[in-house]
């Protein structure tokens, strides 16, 4: 009932937008996180484009910080056919989805220019050979290491188990390693990370399942036991988001912790965080057959198809992902630019908090989560099945076997099997 | 034209027709429409994620699709193992409760308002409490449990599926105990003292009348009872959601929290609203069979 509600006013008030009194000036909305730094960024950007056009009014549309209901309500509005935001600051993982839907616009028409972009944030903005998005900011999954406790980062998965079960059993730390192992998307950005250094994956480039292969049991396998034989990993860490595991680093309880990088500025706090001045990063170590690997996450700018003002809002994409707006939201919410050729520039070394050598490091093992419209269902099959297994519910083997059945099934319903009728 | 009734009286059933309709009317558009229009959504397809399918109609599609998940068989049974596990438990705590609140002479007022203190407290805020009472490492039942040697050390309430279900049911017992109570003092009232005086005169002993008196007399507002907790606990939702929030896996999703997931998450329409319709069916047929079997018994013994 509440969709519907909202659905009817988010109609009324496209009613009242297309029919209000003209004006002169020319309205674009943007929509988008708007919250602390971030939404310091955004108005001072939002601000100087306005600046440079006259005769343009830049609206910010606040929508929810969290991931799930600002998805929801961008579906609703889009169902809804309505034209404002012209602009959508949207999730990778939500890119298929609303591409396949028909309710962002390709940009290709537009020629951007996308040489600079990093590959895997670029594949994540393709559906089906167009351009959807243009790359805002990407977030990486990080490995957090202690320098107190190591001389070097894990070169392979064997070493990182090494060190983790030897310090633990030192009584150095409390925990070997912490990850993000709720049931939530945190776990399969760690699942994935796993999965590339096994040399697996959840789909293949046809959009195949490939969930089951001995490659990703392998890869299940391992964080099982990390949890359940080695007990490196905490039990209690099954129930943990991004902060619960950064506290737990934080107070000096672990040696290694896989989080994001928001997490850096914060453990460099001395008055809160024993580690401060005693952590680095690196990518997640690649282990037999696989590649070392950071889950790819960040958003994108892309353009709503019912925009009335489709060039004029391209503009604006394009303005903000300059690099020179990059830099500056480095600068002041600590987000990585998509852009390469900014990471040989002095200019970022200095805005952001991580050293460059570090970032650039894990950005070349970046890998994007699978490019379907259905990502979200996929990826809420795979978080039951994988928090089944962690928690002694079901073997990892039978637990990606029933996974990918069900994945199967759900992509034959949704018309988008390789093996069935195209879509 | 004889046959029917005469014309005042008519016109006196119309009269009260129209008085009656602006009610019907409403309880037309808030109570059922809402069904209808649900019992209508699931027998659509309706992804909005997958606008391309379109919204055809498929009949019992949605029906059989549940028959054949897994999740939702599980869904079902947690469900109906809740309430068959938590229910009977706040019976019995809640006449023992309702027997002691019913002997106190001092204080009943007093007694009695701070009983209810639970059934008071928001659901959401009760369920957070025992869910901070039973984390790991920070909780205090579960760092009791620990002292006494009941759990291992790295024990996690929410990490094992049988024992993530120990935090909802404490916290269901806990919080409608004392409705049920209220609602069994109620029925001690009616009973007539004289009937427990002369079972004294006649020497039975205290268990003797309760067992043989007061419990026969208080069956009907146990029924009652029942069957409020039971409807209750066979929609249950805000619990599971906010202490586990169905996990480890799906090991605590009950039906309602399932559906939620399909409907809002999903966003499948079509097939969440067929899983809404079955927790409607669920808690309609056992009020049916609840009422026919029990209360006509119940009426019937009594006159």
């Amino acid at each position: 009932m509440r969709g519907v509600l909202t659905l009817g006013l988010v109609v009324a008030a496209g009613y009242a937008l297309a029919c209000g009194p003209r004006d002169t000036t020319t309205r674009l909305t943007f929509s988008g996180s708007a919250l602390g730094p971030e939404g310091d960024v955004v108005r001072r950007q939002l601000a100087r484009f306005a600046e440079r056009r006259p005769g343009v009014r830049v609206e910010l549309q606040v929508t929810p910080d969290s991931a799930d209901q600002r998805h929801q309500l961008y579906v609703q509005w889009l169902n809804a056919r309505a034209q404002a935001p012209d602009i959508l600051q949207l999730d990778v993982i939500w890119m298929s989805e609303f591409a396949a839907a028909g309710w962002i616009l390709p940009l290709d028409a537009f020629k951007p220019g996308v040489e600079d972009f990093l590959p895997a944030a670029l594949a994540a903005a393709r559906w089906k050979g167009a351009l959807y998005g243009i790359p805002w900011f990407v977030d990486v999954g990080l490995l957090y290491w202690r320098t107190d406790l190591l001389d070097r980062a894990p070169r392979s998965l064997v070493e990182l188990r090494e060190m983790a079960l030897r310090l633990r059993e030192a009584n150095a730390t409390r925990f070997g390693m912490v990850w993000t192992g709720a049931r939530y998307e945190g776990l399969v950005t760690v699942f994935l990370e796993h999965l590339a250094a096994f040399g697996g994956g959840i789909l293949d480039p046809s959009g195949r399942v490939i969930v089951d292969d001995p490659a990703a049991i392998r890869a299940l396998d391992f964080m099982a036991n990390a949890v359940n034989v080695d007990r490196v990993v905490p039990p209690a860490a099954l129930t943990w988001q991004e902060e619960q595991v950064r506290f737990a680093f934080q107070n000096g309880d672990a040696v290694f912790m896989r989080n994001w990088p928001y997490a850096w500025t914060l453990l460099q706090d001395e008055s809160r965080s024993r580690v401060a001045r005693r952590v680095a990063v690196a990518p997640f170590p690649a282990g037999e057959g696989g590649r070392p690997a950071a889950a790819l996450g960040g958003a994108q700018l892309a353009i709503n198809a019912r925009s009335a003002n489709p060039a004029l809002a391209f503009e604006l994409v394009s303005f903000l992902t300059a690099p020179e707006q990059m830099v500056e939201r480095a600068r002041l919410a600590a987000q990585l630019p998509p852009r390469r050729s900014l990471y040989e520039t002095a200019e970022l070394a200095a805005a952001l908090p991580i050293p460059l050598d570090q970032v650039r490091q894990v950005l070349e093992a970046a890998v994007p989560r699978p490019a379907t419209p259905v990502y979200s269902e996929l990826s809420e099959i795979l978080q039951v099945r994988i928090h089944r297994a962690l928690t002694g519910q079901q073997l990892p083997a039978a637990a990606l076997q029933d996974a990918a059945r069900e994945m199967r099934a759900l992509l034959a319903r949704a018309g988008l099997s390789p093996e069935g009728p195209a879509q | 034209m004889n046959r029917g009734p005469a014309p005042i009286e008519r016109d006196e059933t119309r009269l009260a027709w129209l008085l009656v309709a602006p009610a019907l009317g409403i309880i037309l558009l808030v109570a059922l429409a809402p069904i209808a229009v649900t019992g209508w959504e699931s027998l659509h397809v309706h992804d909005l994620r997958l606008p391309w399918l379109g919204t055809p109609f498929i009949g019992a599609g949605n029906f059989v699709e549940a028959a054949g998940d897994p999740r939702f068989g599980a869904a079902l049974l947690h469900t109906v193992a809740f309430a068959l596990i938590s229910v009977p438990l706040e019976l019995v705590l809640g006449l023992a409760l309702a027997v002691m609140m019913h002997s106190v002479v001092r204080g009943r007022a007093f007694i009695r308002v701070s009983a209810l203190l639970p059934w008071a407290i928001p659901t959401v805020v009760a369920a957070l409490l025992w869910r901070f009472m039973f984390e790991a490492r920070t909780g205090i039942l579960a760092g009791w449990f620990q002292a006494l040697g009941l759990v291992g050390p790295a024990f996690d309430w929410f990490v094992h599926p049988l024992a993530a279900w120990v935090p909802i049911i404490a916290a269901d017992v806990w919080k409608t105990t004392p409705f049920v109570a209220i609602l069994l003092l109620a029925g001690l009232e009616t009973i007539d003292p004289a009937l427990g005086e002369a079972a004294q005169v006649d020497g039975a002993k205290p268990a003797r009348a309760f067992l043989t008196i007061t419990l026969p007399l208080l069956t009907p507002a146990l029924v009652v009872a029942a069957a409020f907790r039971m409807l209750d606990a066979l929609r249950l939702f805000d619990l599971a959601y906010v202490i586990t929030g169905g996990g480890p896996g799906t090991a605590t999703e009950p039906l309602s929290l399932y559906a939620f997931i399909a409907l809002m998450q999903r966003l499948r329409f079509g097939y969440g609203s067929a899983l809404s319709v079955t927790v409607f069916l669920l808690t309609f047929v056992f009020a049916l069979v609840w009422v026919r079997a029990l209360g006509r018994s119940l009426t019937g013994d009594r006159s």
